[in-house]
């Protein structure tokens, strides 16, 4: 009987949606190119398409920052822009939505992360007239050798250098005690920024008089991008250890960091965040003008798509060269404004940004001897 | 009343649940601002408007199919086979494994590697199997952990033995003797995905409609299925019936990975349990556990998971959306149990007034 209640009710439902919506029906909508015509519309009019990585589009931090990106440009120029998420997250599902993208006549497509390397690689010679931009990666074959093709650039960051900001400048803050890294997935983007924010932490041991601590096992790789509850939990540990800032530069990995931090915080114990790829610091509000995000280690993701989209728009494309966007090119940083840093370090923290502009502090991108 | 149930019948319940996923989509789309038929004429195109794109929704299709006869299998043995990502991901390594160590002649390569995902998936699910008829551990739990268990093992052997040169999150990429690509049948689709797991998704729907229709085996897991305290007392073996059951299920499932990281894809992603053994529950819903039905419920997801992305791009319902559209439509489809039980209830009680009426006159009704 409950069944036979429920099938009513779903059917009744549909059919009285079905009802109301009727008239709707002829309302046209956004009439779009011819949808058989496989070439790109005639006028040179720039549509720009996104298609996401490991992740969603809000993830706070790499899909997130690239879209802002190329939502600014289009705000900037009035353009068309779309992103699509794929299926998964190999190569034939990556060219699948290239291909959409394409198809609908999107003539400059944006691809953060390295697992669209390969995916990249084949477009540029399937569509010779699409401009590819691909961060954090370079399109090869599978054999890694570089093949940037002619309507393709390539960028990538030195995420060294905004880990060593976001190190120092937590070390300079805390003085004492120890503070930890959490990472996604053990890739070079992910471990740069560690390798850089161990550096940082050592530098402002050894030169600006703080004694803080990185013990091995506050140095963690979640190993995925997404599993927020697991970011949680190991914040909690960390937490639970005594580490009194952790570095979380984990996708959504980190928005569970963030989330243990501001519990924490709301309860009145002293617990910090080093946010990553772009300023976090509103994410981390728990209560009015409080904040659990010290300052943030940032890559210019958003500026990167943003200046790609106008160089296209200039016609100076920069096609078939691999970008590095470092401190030198303000391409890396931490914010302009850190409300949770003392002046005197930001004005420090500032002065190592321009030293490391000038050549007289080089980061390393290398392990070493440093933790994982 | 299942015995009785007719195949027609239920492919015309199948189809009914089909048309109220769409109307459900549709009103999702409406209700959000935008046109619905824009969107389903954008939907299908992208699945089916050229070669190519039929192509590649037959090569999405090929691992739905294949997960959704696992389920399907388990199913008629009164088993919920949950577990198919996981069975994919150890039929995907065993394929991976051999893949990229060996270099035989490619049909023994190849067969060989489907046969080694078939054997690794069956093993996997047949640890639940066992889990079941020994311990009475049902089997939905037992398949969820299992799926988890795959996932981590994943995580561990492929970067420890397999990865590539620089990659530690994936394994190197298969050589193209290993994989199922056929270029010959790429170009008939003008450089589709398509592939050679297509014809053994095929093979396999047969199969299990043999096995499950004309063999005494089949009749006795189905017997089980129906009611496993009346196999019982007819003498059939209902624990091994059941632990070979979730081993068949988890071949297919493996034998679903075999060609997904074969064929669809070159390389073994850590980190990422295959939503393609979740889908394959709608599947085999919306196939009414039939092989056949699988077979054509395979391919209209196949159209859908293709088409998802085209309707994005040429309207302006976002991914989010168009994920939703997508879901409703999967979820009214599987409910074609419920809307079959409605129709059974009707039916019913149709047939039992007109009995009551007829015998009015002796009894006093109810």
């Amino acid at each position: 009987m409950k069944r036979l209640l429920l099938v009513m009710l779903v059917v009744t439902m549909v059919a009285a949606m079905l009802v109301g919506c009727a008239p709707k029906t002829p309302a046209p909508v956004d009439p779009g190119p011819g949808p058989t015509d496989p070439t790109p519309p005639p006028p040179p009019a720039l549509k720009v398409g996104m298609v996401t990585d490991a992740g969603t589009i809000d993830d706070k931090s790499f899909n997130q920052g690239t879209w802002e990106g190329i939502l600014k440009a289009a705000a900037d120029f009035g353009l068309e822009t779309r992103y699509l998420q794929p299926g998964g997250e190999t190569t034939s599902f990556y060219l699948t939505e290239i291909g959409n993208l394409v198809d609908a006549g999107f003539n400059m497509i944006i691809c953060p992360g390295f697992k669209f390397e390969e995916a990249i690689f084949e477009a540029q010679t399937l569509y010779p007239n699409t401009k590819f931009v691909i961060l954090d990666g370079y399109p090869h074959s599978g054999d890694w050798a570089p093949a940037v093709g002619d309507n393709t650039v390539s960028i990538f960051f030195t995420e060294h250098e905004a880990g060593f900001l976001g190190g120092a400048a937590a070390a300079m803050h805390l003085k004492t005690g120890d503070v930890g890294f959490i990472g996604g997935m053990e890739i070079p983007a992910v471990q740069l920024f560690n390798w850089g924010f161990q550096q940082g932490v050592a530098y402002a041991n050894a030169n600006l008089g703080t004694s803080v601590t990185i013990k091995p096992e506050n140095v963690i790789y979640q190993g995925t991008f997404y599993d927020v509850a697991a970011g949680q939990q190991l914040a909690a540990t960390m937490y639970d250890r005594g580490v009194k800032a952790i570095f979380a530069a984990a996708g959504g990995v980190g928005v569970g960091v963030i989330n243990e931090a501001k519990a924490r915080a709301s309860a009145g114990q002293e617990v910090w965040v080093v946010g990553v790829d772009v300023d976090q610091y509103s994410e981390g509000e728990y209560a009015t003008g409080k904040s659990i995000i010290l300052t943030s280690a940032m890559k210019g993701i958003g500026v990167a798509a943003y200046d790609m989209i106008a160089d296209a728009l200039a016609d100076t494309f920069p096609g078939g060269e691999i970008l590095t966007f470092s401190a030198e090119n303000f391409g890396v940083g931490i914010p302009a404004e850190n409300p949770n840093l003392d002046a005197a370090i930001s004005a420090k923290v500032n002065e190592l940004f321009e030293m490391m502009r000038d050549g007289t502090l080089v980061v390393s991108n290398e392990q070493g001897s440093l933790i994982k | 009343m299942k015995f009785r149930s007719g195949f027609n019948r239920k492919y015309v319940l199948s189809l009914l649940a089909v048309l109220l996923g769409l109307i459900a989509g549709a009103i999702l789309m409406s209700s959000t601002g935008h046109n619905p038929v824009e969107g389903y004429r954008y939907l299908f195109r992208g699945g089916l408007m050229n070669l190519a794109r039929v192509g590649n929704t037959m090569a999405i299709a090929t691992t739905l199919i294949l997960t959704g006869l696992s389920v399907a299998f388990a199913f008629k043995t009164g088993l919920f086979n949950i577990g198919a990502s996981g069975q994919m991901l150890m039929g995907g390594l065993a394929a991976t494994a051999i893949g990229l160590t060996y270099s035989w002649p490619r049909p023994v390569l190849l067969t060989a590697m489907m046969l080694a995902a078939m054997l690794a998936g069956g093993l996997w699910a047949a640890i639940a199997g066992f889990l079941k008829a020994r311990f009475n551990v049902h089997e939905v739990v037992a398949t969820i952990m299992l799926n988890w268990i795959a996932f981590w093992t994943i995580y561990y052997v492929i970067p420890g033995y397999f990865k590539g040169p620089f990659l530690e999150t994936e394994s190197r990429r298969l050589p193209a003797a290993a994989t199922l690509r056929w270029p010959w049948l790429s170009s008939q689709f003008s450089g589709s995905y398509i592939n050679i797991g297509i014809f053994i998704a095929l093979a396999a729907v047969i199969v299990v409609a043999f096995v499950l229709e004309r063999t005494t085996l089949g009749y006795e897991l189905k017997a089980v299925g129906y009611n496993r305290h009346a196999a019982e007392a007819a003498g059939i073996k209902v624990n091994a019936r059941m632990v070979l059951s979730m081993g068949i299920a988890g071949a297919l499932a493996g034998l679903a990975g075999g060609v997904f990281y074969a064929g669809y894809a070159a390389t073994m992603q850590i980190g990422i349990l295959p939503s393609q053994g979740f889908d394959g529950i709608a599947v085999a819903l919306l196939g009414a556990s039939s092989p056949w039905g699988v077979w054509v419920a395979g391919l209209f997801f196949g159209v859908l998971h293709t088409g998802k992305g085209f309707m994005t791009a040429m309207t302006r319902i976002p991914p989010e959306i168009a994920d939703t559209i997508i879901a409703t439509i999967i979820y009214f489809a599987a409910t074609s149990v419920l809307v079959e039980r409605y129709w059974d209830s009707i039916d019913r009680s149709l047939s039992a007034r007109r009995e009551r009426r007829s015998v009015s006159k002796e009894e006093g009704g109810n």
